[in-house]
């Protein structure tokens, strides 16, 4: 079987002279917040790809882990937020909605926007058929339109687990935006092979609470201020042509007491400046398909031009 | 190409609560607004762990955090843990001494067996002594045979109430980790309460075969050995955050009810001499403000109970 070796989703679009992105109100950055609600399962099938657990099951220290962010640091993550007026756009393996509707009922509340990551964070999509994958994503929808009212436009594949034609199958689908591509700091429009269109909107890995805290063991005062510097660094440049910041969280971290006045402290730095769009993933997503999805599409094309055509 | 089957489809525990059930589904949040029974708000409980890192510990199924981490015989290994047992609980002591905390005593049952002076000097202090397994290279895991299991819990009770004679009722599965049958070995051994789990900041009621167990919230990410050993932080970010753990619950405390800040210590981390100083500042801070008492795992597992009566 032949494997890919890159993943053809987007065209080469250079950081400078792109087409001016305008967002609502003059605001120089999209600001968004991605909180990650997730059920891991205790006893998961096996994935042919990926050991789910580290330990032998049951893995009672990962898996208690990740139950505090539901029990616990959800409220207290919510909480902080509606402090300052910022909704979430979360990223939900859509089984919570059957495990803990409670928390789907303040996330409604709040008028979050809910997207998908799949049914549960230990189900991935290695090794699916497309006809699986393409169930895998009714069932999302499904699943939101039940409990919350709420069309399913986002996507962020369960534990970012691609497959080749993920993203082809997210437009055939309908889905209007993902969030599987780290490639840039603006939306973009994706290269699938729908005539629907799909746009990838920033999800920040750098300012991502799994990568930073628990993968790169980065104290809280040290993520509070790689959250600073990476606002600055956008709202110098969305002068220019807007940008898009966004913090993914996980309540299970970012909920924990000794971690949550950075997140407090993020939000009050960030809404202390006047040019920001506090959005949701929808929005922008949205707004830039009405307005710049077009433009950067014809923008793009000289770079991309076969060699000799 | 390894396909996936259609039961890779089947969702048997998608429903209302968690999938497995040990206990049920509860948000912190929704605890009554109470305070302590001695009306204090915010009760912080110190574990101090005494652990034997076994030179010739196996590497099968996985070394437990601060293991043998260098080819046998790491002396080097091995002595800097045994510190913990000889220079830094002294040193630990008497800090805690200082500001009369008295703390659960997490103990390998081959620590109390191998080191009678030390355990003297536990007892002589009113800890309570919480069962911790054998030692740290008997871990407790889903691919250990049951009888071997009883036996490791079995011990870990049977030598540490006869060194002590204390009840025992608290356990601490070395690592955090457990095999299903774990927490019902432990309420058979009489075992009261288990803190294994890092899901909550609060008691809970854990079902087992023999009865329920209170689940406690000793901490992990919190501890000095997370912190300080397993991601390499300096000691300043180890103050930093237990102040901030401390502000954040007291707050909450304040206005939403009881809570725990769970300090779990390893004596060959936090007492070092570079080290040492800023325990006893985080503890100088806490106990000086109002609204805060000390308490043992017992303690706590009694006044939760008396909470939960109606």
């Amino acid at each position: 079987m032949t494997r890919l070796s890159d993943p053809k989703s987007y065209d080469y679009a250079p950081y400078q002279n792109r087409p001016k992105i305008t967002w609502p109100g003059g605001a120089r950055v999209a600001f968004w917040v991605a909180p990650n609600i997730e059920f891991y399962e205790l006893a998961p099938p096996p994935s042919p790809t990926r050991e789910v657990w580290y330990r032998p099951e049951p893995d009672i220290i990962n898996y208690s882990m990740r139950d505090y962010g539901n029990r616990v640091g959800f409220h207290r993550m919510a909480d902080v937020m509606a402090k300052y007026g910022v909704r979430g756009s979360v990223s939900l393996n859509v089984a919570v909605c059957d495990h803990f509707p409670e928390i789907i009922e303040r996330c409604c509340e709040l008028e979050w926007e809910l997207f998908s990551h799949g049914v549960y964070n230990t189900r991935y999509l290695y090794n699916m058929t497309e006809d699986q994958q393409r169930e895998i994503i009714r069932d999302c929808r499904d699943t939101i339109l039940r409990a919350s009212g709420q069309r399913l436009d986002g996507w962020l594949s369960p534990a970012i687990s691609n497959g080749e034609t993920t993203q082809d199958l997210l437009a055939e689908e309908g889905i209007k935006y993902t969030l599987d591509l780290f490639h840039d700091d603006q939306p973009m429009p994706v290269r699938t092979r729908s005539e629907n269109r799909l746009v990838s909107v920033p999800y920040m890995m750098e300012c991502n609470d799994v990568p930073v805290l628990n993968f790169k063991n980065i104290s809280p005062r040290n993520y509070l201020q790689i959250i600073k510097d990476h606002f600055d660094q956008l709202y110098e440049e969305g002068a220019d042509s807007g940008t898009v910041m966004c913090i993914p969280l996980h309540p299970y971290l970012i909920g924990q007491p000794h971690r949550l006045s950075i997140l407090d402290e993020a939000l009050a730095y960030v809404t202390k400046h006047d040019d920001v769009w506090l959005a949701t993933g929808r929005e922008i997503a949205a707004h830039f398909e009405a307005h710049h999805y077009d433009q950067f599409t014809d923008w793009m094309k000289p770079f991309n031009a076969e060699v000799g055509a | 190409m390894t396909v996936i089957t259609k039961e890779y489809f089947d969702y048997p525990h998608r429903k209302k609560g968690l999938d497995h059930d040990r206990f049920e589904r509860r948000y912190l949040r929704d605890l009554p607004q109470v305070d302590w029974r001695d009306g204090s708000k915010l009760k912080l409980w110190v574990t101090v762990k005494f652990e034997q890192f076994p030179m010739d510990m196996p590497a099968k199924p996985f070394v437990a955090p601060g293991g043998m981490d260098r080819p046998y015989p790491s002396v080097w290994d091995y002595s800097t843990r045994d510190y913990g047992n000889r220079v830094g609980a002294f040193r630990l002591f008497k800090v805690l001494d200082k500001y009369n905390i008295r703390a659960t005593a997490a103990m390998n049952s081959a620590v109390a067996a191998r080191y009678p002076y030390l355990l003297q000097e536990i007892l002589r202090r009113n800890w309570d002594v919480a069962a911790s397994g054998v030692d740290m290279g008997k871990l407790h895991h889903g691919d250990l045979d049951p009888a071997s299991e009883a036996a490791l819990v079995a011990e870990a009770f049977g030598t540490l109430r006869k060194l002590t004679g204390q009840s025992v009722t608290g356990w601490h599965s070395p690592a955090h980790s457990q095999s299903t049958q774990t927490p019902d070995l432990v309420a058979a051994q009489g075992g009261k309460y288990i803190a294994d789990w890092i899901n909550d900041d609060m008691p809970y009621a854990f079902r087992t075969s023999a009865g329920e167990l209170t689940q406690m919230p000793l901490s992990w990410d919190l501890s000095d050995h997370k912190i300080l050993f397993t991601q390499n932080m300096p000691i300043a970010d180890y103050e930093w955050q237990i102040n901030a753990a401390f502000d954040a619950l007291l707050a909450e405390a304040k206005t939403r009810g009881a809570r725990v800040l769970s300090l779990s210590l390893s004596p060959w981390i936090i007492a070092q001499p570079s080290r040492i100083r800023a325990l006893d500042r985080l503890l100088a801070r806490i106990t000086a403000t109002e609204g805060v008492t000390a308490a043992t795992g017992e303690e706590l597992r009694n006044d939760w109970l008396e909470m939960q009566a109606p």
